[in-house]
């Protein structure tokens, strides 16, 4: 792998995003909802509860969806095929592209965390549980992107992913019963594991995440296997 | 001098679709070698497979001694310019920031930027965003992305579709300019002028398949009718084979004073392509 031509993608994708309005807004929506849950704070701090689905819109919105639109405008736009042709290779394409992502969801994370007050809540666990997360939405953007045609269609992919893995957490607040076959499925999904994992300290949460992770790399591998299908 | 590409008994079929039919060819080093044929005559396709865009069906091919396993790798890709109809640029980037982008994946160094600027005539565009530039403008910054490694091996495809003719003649000479100083170019298209003028060698692809492969003046001497026309003052033109014996019938008629003008049959290559495939250019 060569640093430079993953440096050279980062570098071209940081500048497009500043000018790229569809996503160089999208970090806002996190943070005036963490300004608006810290408000609903009563002195004891944000439950954990509260504090993760801030987690899940910024990996679902900033992580997934950047990603998303990211690729798909190279796909629609066909510059995709230019750096395919280039001598950068798809792992160097992939990692240049992630890295903007990453650097935009970290910050917007960090932001949102120190308005909710919530940075004493992250040890070691939290951050590892936080990191595998990550590369579970951003698996998952990846694969939406090289699936989708254009950047339009990201919208139809982006809201389920949202309310599906972004908006776990808050769905006891829906009212359904805590036997509910719909909490139950709902407790093995990322979010909730991390939640589980904040209040019981377990690291078996880390490993149901981490199935989730590799199942978003394969569907990220068999699309990209399909990207590369459709040119020849 | 040896072959930069070598084509053997290449197919490429997409389903019950024939693309390129049993094609042989050698194109050798610093040549400029034109594919010319109709839309859909599988000129696309040949570019395609012989960049590893594409798989073959069936044959052999050999670019710069590479067989198509190696075409994904950053050794062969180095070597290999190519601009096509479907290259695009980065809108909203700078025309400075889209080659510096190029220059880094290609591990040219950054000075060659103001260099291929030069070359094309746009160096006071160099802080324009692209999305501002006019088609003619972007196709010239197309190339000079596509050359900013200077590529042993160029590969265009319809590289002057829809230009004016100020900017046909600029990347023409960019071109010229490249294959002087020994680089192989590849270009498809199908406009005769342009391989007339920039074309070593021509081939005619019809129905994916290569009708007639010479340099342009071979194959212009080849369909010609190889007769003189004498046109007189009178309006009368007559025809003589261009043999000895005419001589002295075109020596006679100029001594009696008759004789307008006379020419010879020279026909363009979009002529012999419609009588070989019955079908014009376009």
């Amino acid at each position: 792998m060569n640093a430079a031509r993953v440096m050279a993608i980062f570098e071209k994708d940081l500048k497009e995003f500043t000018k790229n309005t569809t996503i160089l807004f999208t970090p806002f929506i996190t943070i005036i909802l963490a300004i608006i849950y810290s408000r609903m704070e009563t002195g004891d701090g944000l439950p954990l509860i509260v504090v993760y689905a801030i987690v899940g819109i910024t990996y679902a919105s900033v992580t997934s969806g950047v990603m998303m639109i990211l690729m798909a405008e190279e796909n629609e736009k066909k510059t995709l095929r230019g750096l395919i042709m280039s001598p950068a290779s798809y792992v160097e394409i992939l990692l240049g592209k992630s890295l903007v992502t990453a650097l935009m969801t970290f910050i917007t994370l960090i932001i949102s965390f120190i308005i909710m007050e919530s940075t004493n809540m992250i040890d070691i666990q939290q951050i590892i549980g936080l990191l595998v997360l990550f590369f579970f939405f951003l698996f998952l953007g990846i694969a939406v992107g090289l699936f989708v045609k254009s950047v339009g269609m990201t919208t139809v992919y982006l809201m389920p992913i949202m309310f599906i893995f972004g908006f776990t957490s808050m769905i006891e607040f829906l009212g359904f019963s805590p036997d509910s076959i719909v909490i139950k499925i709902t407790d093995y999904m990322p979010i909730p594991q991390l939640v589980a994992m904040g209040e019981t300290e377990s690291w078996s949460a880390i490993g149901i995440v981490l199935i989730w992770t590799i199942v978003a790399g394969l569907l990220a591998f068999v699309c990209f296997q399909k990207v590369k299908k459709d040119r020849a | 001098m040896s072959n930069c590409i070598e084509i053997t008994a290449l197919q490429k079929t997409f389903g019950t679709k024939t693309a390129i039919a049993d094609i042989s060819l050698q194109i050798k080093e610093g040549e400029i070698f034109g594919l010319l044929g109709p839309s859909g005559a599988g000129k696309t396709t040949m570019i395609k497979m012989l960049t590893g865009e594409l798989n073959k069906t069936a044959g052999d091919i050999r670019v710069l001694g590479s067989t198509p396993d190696k075409f994904h790798q950053t050794s062969f890709k180095s070597q290999i310019g190519l601009l096509s109809d479907n290259s695009v640029l980065y809108e909203r980037l700078t025309v400075y920031d889209n080659l510096k982008l190029f220059a880094k994946l290609y591990n040219a160094p950054l000075n060659r930027i103001d260099e291929m600027l030069e070359m094309i005539d746009m160096l006071d565009a160099k802080k324009k965003v692209v999305s501002k530039l006019s088609k003619g403008m972007k196709q010239r910054i197309l190339l000079a992305k596509a050359l900013i490694h200077r590529p042993k091996l160029i590969f265009l495809d319809e590289p002057t579709s829809a230009l004016d003719p100020g900017n046909v003649a600029q990347i023409h000479r960019v071109l010229q300019k490249l294959n002087e100083a020994g680089s192989t170019i590849f270009i498809n298209t199908h406009n005769m002028e342009e391989a007339t003028t920039l074309c070593d060698r021509v081939a005619f692809l019809h129905e994916g398949e290569i009708k007639e492969c010479d340099t342009p003046e071979n194959l212009r001497y080849q369909y010609s009718s190889h007769m003189f026309y004498v046109e007189t003052f009178d309006g009368e033109i007559i025809q003589l084979p261009n043999e000895s014996e005419s001589a002295d019938k075109i020596a006679s008629l100029i001594k009696t004073g008759t004789v307008k003008a006379i020419q010879t049959d020279n026909p363009t290559l979009g002529d012999i392509f419609i009588k070989i495939t019955g079908k014009e250019l376009v």
